[in-house]
């Protein structure tokens, strides 16, 4: 599993992927943490098939007592069907998931970590000194969906939106965003169902100060990438199936 | 058989079982109607079936006695469904762990798992050994309904004897005895499916 620090000031945000081991059936995904002095939270820590890979990834910068609080943007498996063995390895934890999504997510197996339900305007998630901002994405595909926005570190960990489906083992930021463009359209077009949630998600973004844009699939975007991709995006037909 | 296949089998046996009790559930039912239609052919025929209506009533309380059995077992099978759930999710928790701690080699925080991973493997010997007692108490309880399916077809022998002296009702109340028999018959053999079903679990220390 590729290990890439994002953010360091104070504490850090690493993105793991492009795991070599990973079954070429099963779609690639980007999975972060932020390390605090004595918390961990995973993002979208990812399917039931990567569990052991991600969590000897994290093990490198966080010991398992320490890794607090897990959030899941939304329901899909590629998302958090890991979440069974998070349940056996860190009981201690807090899955910060959609409250839609609580009796669904159960089916994944969580007996002892404490499900946080986020409603349907967003939160916040505290570790240590450092407050994460949840915002709403919903319908960016998911009913109930979320990102996270860390100001400080002015990154925003984007889910799905902002995806880019590629072959394997493709470089972890964006380097020619106009190449990337084709990585990217069909996704947005297809699994994004509603131009409407789309112009509200944007909205809202624009308002952010976002160095880094980081999705759950594909390269993640730094400086003026973020602008173009959201010029791109709100240009974008989505929902194009129907 | 190793443990992940060991579960797997565990889920075909479990969800076998339930299948070969409601039918079971279904002729017990049968039975049932049939001692009610013995028992107003007895009472039509009088003197000419005298000893065949005490026979009604104890097909009668065989019937309901099987239908309770059934009701337990049935919970009971419930119940060990939901343990091979538990069961298979702790053998994969403690394979993933395993996995973790050999692709975790060098990394700082490798021997924070040690912990979690012991409890795991506790849970999983544990959940084992609930699991095996409770597939020792189901076998129990099928041995159980197989003691009034052996009674009916004990009954179901007196049943022809008693019809023979029915004089007009000899046909029906013979008819009685035979549906009685067929289905303790068929009680006998599906039981005995279940435990066969069950053999593939090893209940032994």
């Amino acid at each position: 599993m590729k290990m890439t620090k994002i953010y360091e000031g104070g504490y850090q945000w690493i993105m793991y992927g492009r795991d070599p081991n990973k079954k070429d059936n099963i779609v690639d995904t980007n999975q972060y943490i932020v390390r605090t002095a004595n918390k961990c939270l995973l993002l979208d820590p990812g399917g039931v098939e990567l569990f052991a890979p991600m969590l000897a990834a994290v093990l490198h910068h966080a010991p398992v007592d320490e890794i607090t609080d897990i959030f899941a943007s939304h329901q899909d498996p590629d998302v958090i069907s890991s979440l069974g063995l998070w349940d056996q390895a860190v009981p201690h934890a807090k899955l910060h998931a959609p409250a839609l999504w609580e009796g669904f997510l159960r089916h994944f197996g969580c007996e002892s970590i404490e499900y946080v339900g986020i409603p349907d305007n967003g939160g916040i998630i505290q570790l240590d000194n450092v407050d994460l901002q949840i915002i709403p994405a919903h319908y960016l595909h998911s009913s109930a969906n979320f990102h996270i926005y860390d100001p400080k570190a002015k990154i925003l960990m984007s889910g799905d939106v902002g995806a880019g489906l590629e072959a394997a083992g493709g470089p972890v930021f964006v380097d020619d965003f106009d190449a990337h463009i084709e990585n990217m359209r069909f996704f947005h077009q297809r699994w994004m169902p509603s131009n409407q949630a789309k112009r509200d998600w944007i909205n809202r973004v624009r308002k952010l100060d976002i160095d880094i844009m980081a999705p759950q699939h594909g390269r993640i975007f730094k400086g003026d990438d973020v602008k173009r991709f959201l010029d791109w995006f709100e240009a974008l037909q989505v929902g194009i199936a129907v | 058989m190793s443990e992940k296949n060991q579960a797997k089998s565990q889920f075909v046996a479990v969800a076998s079982i339930a299948a070969e009790l409601s039918a079971v559930m279904y002729v017990a039912k049968e039975i049932s109607l049939a001692a009610a239609n013995a028992k107003a052919i007895a009472f039509r025929a009088g003197e000419q079936a005298k000893g065949f209506q005490p026979i009604t009533d104890f097909i009668n309380e065989l019937a309901k006695e099987t239908i309770d059995l059934v009701h337990e077992i049935n919970e009971h099978a419930f119940l060990l469904y939901q343990m091979t759930v538990d069961d298979y999710r702790r053998i994969a928790t403690c394979d993933a762990f395993t996995r973790v701690t050999e692709l975790s080699v060098g990394a700082p925080y490798a021997e924070s798992l040690a912990v979690p991973r012991e409890k795991a493997q506790q849970k999983m010997l544990a959940c084992h050994a609930e699991f095996k007692q409770h597939v020792s108490e189901l076998l129990d309880q099928l041995e159980g309904v197989m003691h009034p399916a052996r009674a009916a077809r004990v009954i179901a022998a007196n049943s022809r004897i008693e019809a023979s002296q029915a004089g007009d009702y000899l046909q029906s109340l013979q008819a009685v005895a035979e549906s009685v028999d067929n289905a303790a018959q068929v009680i006998h053999d599906n039981v005995q499916r279940c435990k066969i079903a069950l053999s593939v679990i090893n209940i032994s220390e």
